[in-house]
This record gives C-alpha cells, sequence and structure tokens, in this order.
C-alpha cells in the first residue's frame, strides 16, 4: 500500500528569481512540512530540462542538501515529458518493495531560463534524435502533424478542436497555481498566432517554471490525502512513421490495459492529462477508451467531460494547456492535483465527491506513457 | 599514320544537371540597387537562378552527379575519382567531394577532391580525369561544377552570380553517349577576378574581365584545339562557351568564326545566370538533351585567373536511350518559383545575421 | 538540432544521405532510420535497404516556432511522407504553406538539414519536395 500524505506546488510561472533548486526546494519543504526530514528514506527529484539545457548534474543530491536533507538518499528519473510520473512510480516501487517507508517526489523545470527560440530547439530531444528530432521540429511539429492528419481521417473541423483549450482555460480560472487564468473562447483559438499550424498559440502550453512535491508512504497513518493504487507505463514507438496507425499511442493504450490489470477500476472521477498540445489532449482520451476513436473533440465540445458532464472530468486544473508544463514537474502536478480532488481539498474547480482518479503522461508523441490510479481513502 | 590521341579512349556516359527552383528577375535588382534596365538588357539577361536556404555547392553538385549516374548507369563501386569544381565551397576547409561520393555511394575507393580555378575548375577536373580514364587508372570519373555564386550587393556581377550544378561521368569511349576527340589548355596569369581569402565577394576588373581574359583564353583554347585537330568552325555542329551574360558566348563565337545558329542551343544564361563552374557544362548538358549521333560539338569553358580548355566531342547512338533517364535541361529551367530581392538576399545570406 | 557531436554526424551519414532504411529478415518489414532490432516484431536480424525517393505526403505541419537555425526558412514545413514500403518524418523543402496538400507527391532531395551554427558541422541528408514545380 502506498498513501500520499503530503502535496505541495509552487505556481506554474516565470520565476526568474528563483533557479531550479530553490524551486524544488520550496516545493519540497511545504510537502514535508510536519514530517520528520531524517524519516525520509529517499528523494527521487524528476527533472528533464535540467539536463537537455545543461544546467545541472546529480540535480538529486544538489537539492537534497540545498533543501536541508544532506544524507539522505536521493536519485533523479529522466523520462522526457513523462519524468514526473516515472518518478512517482520508482517511489511507489520503492514504497512497494518495502526497502523505503517515505518518500519524497519532487519535479521541477524551468522553461523561462533562456530565449524561445533556444527552448523549441530542446523540445526538438523529446524526439528521436538520429530521426526526426534532426530535423527542425520546434515547439508543436509533430503534434502539428497528428491533429492535421486526426483532422482529415476523422472529418472534425478545427473549431470543434478549440472547445478543448477553452474548457481548459475555464477549469483553470479558479486554480491559483495554474500559469493561464483567463477565459477564453473556441474562436479566439482559431485567431491566435500559429506555432505548428494547425496548432495555435492557445492549443499549446505555455512556457514556464514550476515544482511540485509529494509524499509518498507505506502505511496510512496520519494526514492521508488519497491512495495511490498503482502506477503503470509502458513504453511505444518512437516514431509516428512507424506504427500502420499514428492516431494511436500503442504505449499509453497498453499503459492502461497494464494498469486495469494491476488494479480494478471500475469508474473514473477526474483525470488529469498530458495535453501539451489539444490533439495531445483528443488521442490520450480515446486510448483510454474514454471516447470512441475520431469522437473526443466532439464529446469534449458538448460537455462530456467537464464538470457536471456525463464523463469524467478532464484537467480541472486547467491542464499543461492552461496550468502549464514545467517539464519535469508536471506529472507531479497532476499527481498532487487528483490526491487533492479524492482529498477534497484541491484549492480550484473542486469536482464533487471524486473517488477515482487518473493521472496520464506522455512523452513527445508516445515514446513513453505513464499512468496513475489514485483512489480516496474516505 | 600518327598515334591516336588519348582522349579518343575516353567518353562521356552520363550527363545531369541541377538547378534550383527560385528565381529573381533582372528588374527587381535593376530597381533595388538603382540600375537602368538598359544595364541588364546589354548583358542580354531576364532572370537568374537561386539557391533556396538550405541548399549549397555541395547538395546542388549532389543532385547533379545523381541525374549524371541515372544516365551512366555504372556501378557506383567503378567510380575511381569524383572531382568538385566550385569557388563556393560551404566549408573553407573540407572537402565536399568526399560528401557527395558517400552519398553516391562510390566511397571509399576512389580519388576525391575540390579543386578552384574560378569557374574553370570542373573543366581541369574534366580533363585530367580524360588523362586517368585513358591510363586505365581509373574505370570512371565524375567531375561536377557547382556554385553558388556570390556578388556584392549592388555590384554588376549581381545580375548574373547565380546558382546551379553540372555533372558528367566520364569514361571508357565504349558505351559512351559522346567520345572525346581531343582537348586543348590555355592559361596565363590574368588577374581579372578574384576574392581574397575570408572575404565574402569576389573583386572584379569590369571590361578587364573581357578582351584579355574571357575572349584571349577562350579564343586561345579553341583555335589551339582545332588547329591540333585540323577542324575548322563549320565541321562543328554545335559550339558552348562558358557563359558569364547572354551577350559573351555569342560574341566569342563570332570571333571565332561560329554562326549563331551553332551557338545558340548551347546559351542557357539568360534563364538562369552565370552558374560559374556549371555555366558552360549546363550549356553542353542542354545540347546532349537535344543532338543527334554524329553531332561534333565544341565545348569551352573559362575559369578567371586565367585559363580555358577546349575540347572537341562527337555524339554516339547511346545519346538517345540515356537522355531520357533523368530531367533534362529545359525541364530545370521551367520549374520555376519566383522570389524578391529580400527573399533573394536572405537566402544568399546577404543578410547578416549573428548567431551563436 | 544544435550542439552535436562530429562522430554522431558522421554515424548517421549513410542513411541520412542515401535514405537508407533498416530492413527486417525475419518479418520484411522496413523502418527509417535503421534500428537495432526490427520495431514491428522484435527480430534483431537487420539488412539495409534504401528506400523509395518518391512518395505521399500524408499529413504536415507548418512550424513557426522554430529554433535560430532555421529561421532562414520559417514557417518550415514538416512532413510524414508515405513512401509505400516505409514512412518517414522530413522537412518538406522549396515550398510555401500555400503549396502544400495532404496527398500531394513529394520527392526526395538532397539538403541541408541542420547546422551547428555558424562555425560547427553541417549536417546533410533528405528533404522532399513537392514533385510538380510551381
Ligand atoms: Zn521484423
Amino acid at each position: 500500500m502506498a498513501y500520499i500524505t503530503g502535496v505541495s506546488m509552487v505556481n506554474v510561472d516565470r520565476h526568474y528569481d528563483k533557479g531550479v533548486k530553490r524551486l524544488a526546494a520550496e516545493a519540497s519543504s511545504k510537502a514535508l512540512e510536519d514530517a520528520e526530514p531524517d524519516t525520509l528514506d529517499y528523494i527521487i527529484v524528476s527533472s528533464s530540462f535540467t539536463y537537455a539545457s545543461d544546467v545541472q548534474l546529480d540535480i538529486a543530491s544538489y537539492i537534497a542538501s540545498y533543501t536541508g536533507f544532506r544524507g539522505v538518499r536521493a536519485l533523479a528519473v529522466e523520462s522526457g515529458e513523462a519524468s514526473g510520473l516515472a518518478a512517482v512510480s520508482v517511489a511507489k516501487s520503492l514504497i512497494d518493495s518495502g526497502l523505503a517507508s517515505r518518500v519524497l517526489v519532487v519535479g521541477v523545470d524551468k522553461l523561462s531560463e533562456w530565449p524561445t527560440w533556444k527552448v523549441y530547439g530542446h523540445f526538438s530531444k523529446f524526439y528521436d534524435v538520429e530521426g526526426e528530432g534532426m530535423y527542425s521540429i520546434g515547439m508543436g511539429g509533430i503534434a502539428g502533424i497528428l491533429m492535421r492528419l486526426y483532422m482529415e481521417t476523422f472529418k472534425v473541423d478545427r473549431l470543434t478542436l478549440a472547445y478543448w483549450p477553452a474548457l481548459m482555460h475555464s477549469n483553470a480560472k479558479l486554480n491559483p497555481y495554474a500559469m493561464l487564468r483567463f477565459a477564453i473562447t473556441p474562436e479566439k483559438v482559431l485567431e491566435a498566432p500559429p506555432v505548428a499550424d494547425p496548432i495555435t498559440l492557445l492549443d499549446s502550453f505555455p512556457l514556464g517554471d514550476g515544482a511540485a512535491a509529494l509524499v509518498i508512504e507505506g502505511s496510512g497513518r496520519g494526514n492521508v490525502l488519497a491512495e495511490l493504487v498503482a502506477v503503470e507505463s509502458a513504453t511505444g514507438y518512437p516514431s509516428i512513421a512507424l506504427p500502420e496507425d499514428p492516431l494511436r499511442f500503442e504505449s499509453l493504450e497498453r499503459a492502461y490495459q497494464r494498469l486495469t490489470q494491476r488494479a480494478d477500476i471500475k469508474e473514473v472521477d477526474v483525470i488529469e492529462l498530458h495535453d501539451s498540445f489539444t490533439i495531445m489532449g483528443i488521442l490520450e482520451l480515446e486510448s483510454l477508451r474514454l471516447a470512441e476513436r475520431g469522437k473526443a473533440a466532439e464529446a469534449v465540445s458538448r460537455g462530456y467531460f467537464s464538470l457536471g458532464g456525463e464523463g469524467p472530468v478532464v484537467n480541472p486544473s486547467g491542464g499543461l494547456k492552461a496550468r502549464g508544463h514545467p517539464i519535469g514537474a508536471t506529472g507531479v502536478y497532476q499527481v498532487v492535483e487528483v490526491a487533492l480532488q479524492l482529498g477534497g481539498e484541491f484549492p480550484g474547480l473542486k469536482v464533487p465527491d471524486s473517488r477515482h482518479g487518473l493521472a496520464v503522461s506522455v512523452n513527445g508523441s508516445g515514446s513513453s506513457a505513464y499512468i496513475a490510479y489514485l483512489r480516496s481513502v474516505g | 599514320m600518327p598515334q591516336q590521341r588519348p582522349e579518343t579512349a575516353t567518353g562521356i556516359h552520363g550527363w545531369g544537371v541541377y538547378i534550383p527552383r527560385f528565381r529573381i528577375k533582372m528588374e527587381d535588382i535593376a530597381r533595388e540597387w538603382g540600375w537602368s534596365d538598359s544595364q541588364w538588357k546589354a548583358l542580354a539577361m531576364i532572370e537568374k537562378a537561386i539557391a533556396g536556404p538550405d541548399e549549397d555547392s555541395t547538395t546542388m553538385g549532389l543532385e547533379a552527379a545523381a541525374n549524371a549516374m541515372k544516365r551512366a548507369g555504372v556501378d557506383p563501386g567503378d567510380v575511381g575519382a569524383v572531382f568538385f569544381g566550385t569557388e563556393s565551397k560551404p566549408y573553407a576547409v573540407k572537402p565536399s567531394a568526399t560528401i557527395i561520393a558517400e552519398a553516391l555511394g562510390v566511397t571509399p575507393v576512389t580519388m576525391a577532391s575540390d579543386l578552384e580555378f574560378a569557374c574553370r575548375a570542373a573543366s581541369e577536373g574534366l580533363r585530367a580525369s580524360l588523362g586517368l580514364v585513358a591510363s586505365g587508372m581509373v574505370k570512371y570519373a565524375i567531375i561536377i561544377g557547382s556554385d553558388t555564386a556570390q556578388a556584392n550587393p549592388g555590384d554588376v556581377l549581381e545580375f548574373t552570380a547565380s546558382s546551379g550544378a553540372a555533372a558528367y561521368v566520364v569514361g571508357p569511349s565504349p558505351g559512351s553517349a559522346a567520345v572525346f576527340e581531343g582537348s586543348y589548355s590555355y592559361v596565363t596569369d590574368t588577374p581579372d577576378f578574384w576574392r581574397r581569402e575570408g572575404t565574402p565577394y569576389p573583386r572584379h576588373g569590369e571590361g578587364f574581365t573581357g578582351e584579355p581574359a574571357y575572349f584571349a583564353h577562350i579564343i586561345g583554347a579553341a583555335r589551339g584545339l582545332m588547329n591540333t585537330l585540323g577542324l575548322k568552325p563549320s565541321d562543328f555542329k554545335y559550339a558552348v562557351f562558358h557563359q558569364p551574360n547572354g551577350r559573351f558566348p555569342l560574341k566569342v563565337g563570332e570571333m571565332l568564326g561560329f554562326k549563331p545558329e551553332q551557338l545558340k542551343a548551347g546559351i542557357v544564361t539568360p534563364l538562369i545566370g552565370n552558374t560559374y563552374n556549371a555555366s558552360a557544362l549546363i550549356g553542353l548538358a542542354r545540347i546532349l538533351d537535344n543532338a543527334a549521333p554524329g553531332d561534333r560539338i565544341l565545348v569551352a569553358p573559362f575559369g578567371s585567373g586565367a585559363g580555358s580548355d577546349a575540347y572537341s566531342i562527337i555524339v554516339t547512338d547511346a545519346v538517345e536511350e540515356k537522355r531520357n533517364k533523368a530531367p533534362k535541361v529545359d525541364e530545370l529551367v521551367s520549374k520555376k518559383i519566383m522570389i524578391n530581392y529580400s527573399t533573394y538576399a536572405k537566402f544568399r545570406h546577404m543578410i547578416r545575421v549573428v548567431r551563436e | 538540432m544544435a550542439g552535436f557531436s562530429a562522430p554522431a554526424v558522421w554515424r548517421g551519414r549513410t542513411h541520412r544521405y542515401r535514405l537508407v532504411a533498416g530492413k527486417c529478415t525475419s518479418c520484411g518489414k522496413l523502418h527509417y532510420p535503421p534500428s537495432y532490432s526490427c520495431p514491428y516484431c522484435g527480430s534483431r536480424s537487420m539488412v539495409e535497404a534504401e528506400l523509395p525517393r518518391v512518395g505521399r505526403l500524408m499529413s504536415y505541419s507548418v512550424v513557426y516556432s522554430v529554433p535560430f537555425d532555421s529561421k532562414s526558412r520559417a514557417p518550415v514545413i514538416l512532413g510524414l511522407v508515405d513512401l509505400g514500403v516505409a514512412r518517414v518524418i522530413s522537412e518538406i523543402t522549396d515550398a510555401s504553406p500555400e503549396d502544400v496538400s495532404v496527398g500531394m507527391q513529394v520527392e526526395a532531395v538532397f539538403r541541408r538539414i541542420a547546422e551547428d551554427g555558424g562555425t560547427g558541422l553541417i549536417v546533410y541528408g533528405i528533404k522532399f519536395r513537392p514533385v510538380k514545380g510551381a
């Protein structure tokens, strides 16, 4: 058994005045507020851009000592955009194996440190650098190919797909940790500047900095927010050029299948998933079979995944789209948010009486996928 | 009986051309730099070809060589030399010939080098190749002329300096599309055009590039060749010369005693500009695209500095089956995308961009 | 791609220059770039095979958010090209966004695909362009 007993987030923003260690330390110390540092067995750090942009090696140890935990066991996990959930999965393994009884997971990354033209170059490293990563993918090039293919294959128009970012912005309005807290209309999405046409700026995650932390414990004494029932993952095709159907994330389908074998998931009330771009959110909903293939955008547009809709509430935080996507930190934010929802303590858009939640992360176009299942303990 | 000239043992097995799709009109250049239209009209120019931002002499050279190999139909393993003539090298130090050889599958057992002699380097590579092939040292040689020619913005040279490439696969005369009959080189130290190390654009002597340079050397080479072979202009069906503009090749042909109808088939510069190392070689390719078996061709490239080589070539029956195996010059000339002066300036790195 | 090493550029030269794919001797399928194992059946018995040079554009994106070294050709058109026996992700060159459409025929051309700033190596490789000239 693994329980989430402490959580913390830094608001996603351009934190020019704080470095990676500082952001991680703020999140970590808050998550551990009432825990004794010397009862901590491990710190698992999730960071991706720290390496992509040559900032710091052995980041976990430096964060540990900077935060005041010198002596603790520390290691870093890197799995691109899916790093955060990868770190949570490592932490859960330590707990489940009995090697640790209390683990701190902290995810941190900063995208505001460099000019955008440089950050776009780093983004290409989410993809195979001996293949398409050699080309000028920039921000959203591969997702743009998927979006056009989706529109052509399923005859979905651009406006229907614009309901996703509109919903995300609407959800984020109440989230004090979200980077973009303003409403937009679907029409505005189409009017926004193109980033990787057909993707516009308003289909894309904002470039912000963030850190989130959570404490996982093996026994549920004290202040338990939620149970971390299972985390599963799978690797997938290294390129969308390889699968017969590029609009299926084989890695996520497989990870989800493994998760359902590991845990009996009867219903899902809330999901935080990886909508780096609108099309990613749509394809993930379909990979999870929460919508029929080609129908997820339409379901979003009629409120199926909104609060009060028939389906689970998707991304009440605002998702990567509006909360933000500080790469290595994102998965940790998602698990924190789901845990807070299940514990009834989420400070933004609340999903009332939610008992079952998922967090989903994907790197690139599905080279890896992680999925976590959380359950309320009430 | 006089001894056979070694050239007669050699022939052209494949020819190939690459012309980038982008074009700019002469009017646009004239308007930008305050020239009167009479300036470019006197050069008999209409448009010039411009390499795209992801092209350079190496990429164009490879495309031309690949087209030549399609026509040649020879095993890349039988190619023993790759000579790349350019005055616009992407690397000051590092051969382009090896990149092209690698991409063609010719490596590693081959000679490969970049040659420099203004617009004549590829021609020198051709003549050297005839010797290598005739001697049996190599079976086939690939000679590539390719340039993204530079001109100082505002210099009259800007009307003509353009981008393009031509390539030839030379080998034993049997099976070739055209056999060599003879060749002749003529060089002197004539400083008509130069570019100093580390400088982006060449300087030239304007009129001085004409009489003592272009005309003197081409006439020296062409007359020398005809004297050696005992031929006169009327013995040739076609004559093609280096073409720095649309006017010079007609004039030098006339000075040598050729008639306009012998010259026109090989003049491509008015539509694409002066492609430097590829200039005369694209002209020759256009002739081969259309020539009949038995036609005799005089070809004389020229390079500043200065020198010219003249070759006499006789077309064989094999030309017919080879010509449709790769794009013809006229097809390449007609596929075009018009761009304006600012796009041209960006594509050819004339706008100073500061990078890391 | 910026800040890449000379050995990395060198190692990939064959597949980049000649569009060489990996061909699985077990299931017969091709994949690009060549991998150590077959992405379809897992076999590690691979041979190399050159891909066809003409294909169909399955989908594309017009990328405005490009790294600085690509700025001279922005917006960059990134395409998913179906070559029949395999698909590749590549740049579509010699074309403006209005010249490009799903289903159009494209042909391979040899181009500069990346460069390491102004003083580093130039990476050459295959891009695709519309078969139809303007
Ligand atoms: Zn296989």
